[in-house]
């Protein structure tokens, strides 16, 4: 069978015909890089993910983690991937190289990570949350953390975890109550030793025997900090502690469950008992009270990947049910009457169209999104001054939307790929199911789809004073301008324009809102925002497709690479009819003066 | 130790391919091209012996345009330290003695303990190009190995045949061939891909092996490709109906005689 996970000649196209991948290498800080390692890395990544990742995706899921007198059990695969992916440099591939990292862009790193979770998504997890956690000691721990716990992790001997969310905070980090005393009272400073007493939950990969160790970078609070998110501090807590002469002992780190859950099992989610002996020791990243901020840095990170990993499993179930609509023949033209015909493939509906169409105008639509993203941490990387906020803003402003976006509509993706199959889609005999569960995680982890409404309008888009969203918007009218001077694409420059007016009068509405009726009012409508804000953002990443697909169909020299053109002309087309107009109703909702969600009370349900 | 291997570009299998029937070939121009897996045996097995050893060299040689360039800085990322590519004009439409003969004039001029290659090419698959370069160096061979033995100017192989495996000894140099199971070809590296941008990649013309190019390419090729097609597509199956088991036997049997005349 054909490779159908993904799709590399559309990472072609967008890492080198929208977002111009190579001129990265320019900069000193990537000039080891060029277009021919890049295609090799990317080449070496699908042939990793084909054979590694793809062969276990099922048997994964069928054989999720068992917890086994307190040690977690993980799929033989596992281990081999996490070595593989050490030894092999993955991940380390965006550290520095003084960390003996590759200095890889972001825009291939997310490939590559996009490209591994499209194959096997659990899988894939694994070695990215190790590259997470290792990055947070290589940017906020001192010289000891970095020298002990950097070359296990980044050589995937040793697991790499976040625990942050306890039972009874749930999203609300204010109210974590995991406790840090100084072990030498006098003692506070980075890389003084604390003894942890606490209670973690659905904490990813938080034990499992596909590694030797497992390091949770935890969020505690030191005895008397002060309340709320200023007094969170950052741990870097082992399941075994190294000792001075390099062996490990036991850390009183205890796993209590792991959860049962509806996807994503080839991942086990733990609950973590930590100190119930009074004997768990934890080092203190950076300065005390500042572990939200250090998590944050990762935080940010790990939300652009959850998008992706939405986006990359939706794009494998586009690809299974775009082969199988290919193959399957079923009834006839709507016109024909001969029941002597034999029967068309049911790619040739067009409501099978219309399924497939919505799948790769969201999969393409979210991969550009998430690139672009990754795009702005490179520039952001190699810029200074005004240039610098300029995209550190744009990353910020976007990330809400990056996680979100693919997230919620992945769902509705993967059921369209079910859909396409029909009632085979609902069995497990196809990955479609499959697909279908492994997606549903997204809108939650990392931070709730209502978290990232909040977010988006009650920080990003109100700090600096607005600054972002200006950045965005200069963004938005230049691919515009450049849409309005290509032929086919004028229409949909105008549909953008006219919803960016649309925002504007939704903006100005909320602000007045807010002013004379509080952040109640202001927020209630935070999701609903965010989702108007989501499908404008990915219209406008389909018009920045649109121009350089539409300049190189007349000139392209293959038949195929005039098929894949007028593909991207099409979806494009798609989204502007189909998707972007929801927009309006969605405008109409938030300019709408009821508030039901305010209004009701918890005593009319 | 130095050694030698043959590595040919040849199109990823899992390519869709269309048939050029006007020119007796397959349309490459969508192809997505890979290092024919059974030479990465030979490469496993090449930078394993090294390794071992602790000293000496892997050397990658194919022929092929331009893109072949690619599959030798793959074989270049997953340890080999230098790579010969003979790209010239004159060798395009060689049969396999064409290419071994090519093959076979770079190689002499080099210095070589041992030449490895992959059993066969996975998309001409022909078996013959390894034979045909032993044969034209003069070198023992032997195909198909799963498993070698390196002793002092000798070798030891595990020849895999029908139904078992013969061990073979043979003196160095010699050329052997790779077969699955030899071992687990490993992956290119992200460290190893940096490298390969930087190791040698040498590329010659016949001319500067001496070769003759009268004696290579389409010209000079005994054998040719007359047509080329996909294999006819499957029919529907026929239920056979009868009353009785002999009468449906015995329709069966006319069936199998007058309409699939294989009786």
């Amino acid at each position: 069978m054909a490779t159908t996970f993904v799709s590399d000649r559309n990472l072609n196209f967008l890492l080198h015909e929208v977002f111009d991948l190579a001129s990265l290498a320019e900069h000193p800080l990537y000039r080891e890089h060029g277009r021919r390692s890049f295609d090799m890395i990317i080449d070496a990544t699908l042939k990793l993910a084909k054979e590694i990742c793809l062969p276990t995706l099922r048997e994964m899921d069928e054989q999720p983690p068992v917890l086994t007198e307190g040690r977690v059990e993980v799929h033989a695969a596992v281990r081999r991937f996490m070595r593989e992916c050490g030894d092999g440099g993955w991940i380390a591939a965006g550290f520095p190289h003084a960390l003996d990292g590759e200095q890889l862009p972001q825009m291939l790193t997310c490939t590559c990570r996009y490209i591994f979770a499209a194959a096997n998504y659990s899988l894939s997890v694994y070695p990215f949350l190790t590259a997470g956690a290792a990055r947070l000691i290589a940017n906020f721990g001192g010289a000891m953390l970095r020298k002990t716990y950097l070359p296990p992790m980044l050589s995937g001997r040793w697991q790499g975890t976040m625990a942050l969310t306890e039972p009874q905070a749930g999203s609300s980090l204010a109210d974590i109550v995991t406790e840090a005393v100084p072990m030498d009272a006098a003692a506070t400073k980075a890389g003084s030793p604390y003894r942890i007493r606490g209670k973690k939950i659905f904490i990813s990969a938080g034990d499992h025997d596909g590694v030797d160790n497992v390091v949770h970078l935890l969020l505690a609070k030191i005895a008397g900090a002060p309340a709320g998110v200023k007094g969170i501090s950052l741990f870097v807590v082992p399941k075994l502690r190294p000792q001075s002469d390099g062996t490990l002992i036991p850390n009183d780190v205890a796993v209590s469950q792991i959860y049962h859950k509806l996807g994503y099992r080839g991942c086990p989610i733990t609950e973590l008992e930590f100190g119930q002996r009074d004997d768990c020791h934890g080092t203190l990243v950076g300065a005390p009270h500042r572990g939200l901020f250090y998590m944050f840095q990762m935080m940010n990170e790990a939300r652009i990947e959850v998008g992706a990993g939405a986006a990359a499993i939706a794009q494998a179930a586009y690809g299974a049910a775009l082969n199988y609509a290919r193959l399957r023949p079923q009834g006839r033209a709507l016109g024909a009457k001969d029941p002597d015909q034999p029967p068309l493939p049911i790619i040739q509906h067009a409501d099978v169209k219309r399924m497939l169409l919505f799948q790769k105008a969201f999969v393409e639509g979210s991969l550009a999104l998430i690139l672009q993203c990754a795009r702005y941490m490179d520039l952001e990387a190699i810029s200074t001054g005004v240039e610098m906020e300029k995209y550190a803003l744009l990353l910020d402003l976007l990330t809400p939307v990056a996680k979100t976006y693919p997230s919620e509509m992945g769902i509705l993706s993967t059921s369209q790929a079910i859909q396409c199959f029909g009632g085979y889609g609902y069995c497990e005999d196809f990955p479609v199911a499959q697909y279908y569960r492994d997606v549903r995680i997204h809108p939650i982890h990392e931070g709730t789809t209502g978290i990232q409404g909040l977010d988006l309008l009650g920080r990003k888009l109100v700090r600096h004073n607005g600054r972002a969203l200006g950045y965005l918007l200069a963004e938005i009218q230049a691919t515009i301008a450049s849409a309005r001077n290509t032929a086919g694409l004028t229409a949909h420059a105008d549909a953008l324009a006219t919803s960016l007016d649309q925002l504007d009068a939704v903006l100005a509405h909320l602000t007045v809102v807010a002013q004379s009726d509080g952040p109640d009012a202001y927020l209630a409508d935070a999701t609903v925002f965010l989702e108007f804000f989501g499908i404008i953002t990915i219209a406008w990443q389909w018009l920045l497709q649109a121009v350089p697909a539409a300049a190189a169909e007349g000139t392209a020299r293959t038949a195929s690479d005039r098929r894949f053109y007028a593909g991207k002309r099409h979806a494009c087309d798609f989204f502007f009819k189909y998707e972007l107009p929801k927009a309006t109703a969605l405008a109409t909702t938030l300019l709408h003066p009821a508030r039901p969600t305010l209004e009701t009370h918890a005593r009319h349900f | 130790m130095n050694i030698i291997v043959l590595v040919k570009q040849v199109p990823d299998t899992e390519s869709l391919l269309e048939v050029d029937t006007a020119n007796a070939t397959v349309n490459t121009q969508n192809v997505k091209w890979i290092i024919n897996p059974y030479d990465e045996y030979a490469i496993e097995e090449a930078l394993q012996i090294k390794e071992a050893k602790g000293a000496g060299s892997v050397t990658v040689v194919a022929v092929g345009p331009d893109r072949s360039e690619q599959a030798l800085r793959t074989a270049l990322a997953m340890g080999a330290d230098t790579a010969v590519l003979v790209n010239d004009a004159a060798a395009e439409g060689s049969d396999a003695l064409g290419i071994a003969k090519v093959l076979a004039g770079v190689i002499k001029e080099m210095p070589y303990d041992l030449v490895i290659a992959g059993v066969r090419a996975v998309d001409d698959d022909g078996y013959q190009v390894p034979a045909a370069v032993a044969e034209y160096l003069e070198l023992p061979l032997v195909t198909a190995v799963i498993k070698q033995e390196l002793g002092e100017g000798k070798i030891t192989c595990h020849q895999l045949v029908e139904g078992g495996s013969l061990v073979v000894e043979a003196p160095l140099p010699m050329l052997f061939t790779a077969q699955k199971g030899l071992n687990e070809p490993r992956y290119a590296s992200l460290p190893n891909i940096m490298k390969a941008k930087k190791k040698p990649l040498e590329k010659k013309r016949l001319a500067d092996i001496g070769l003759d190019a009268a004696l290579v390419g389409t010209g000079s090729a005994k054998v040719a490709i007359s047509a080329l097609a996909l294999p006819p597509e499957r029919k529907g199956g026929k239920m056979v109906t009868g009353d009785t088991p002999e009468a449906l036997a015995a329709e069966l049997v006319r069936l199998l005689k007058e309409e699939a005349e294989v009786l």
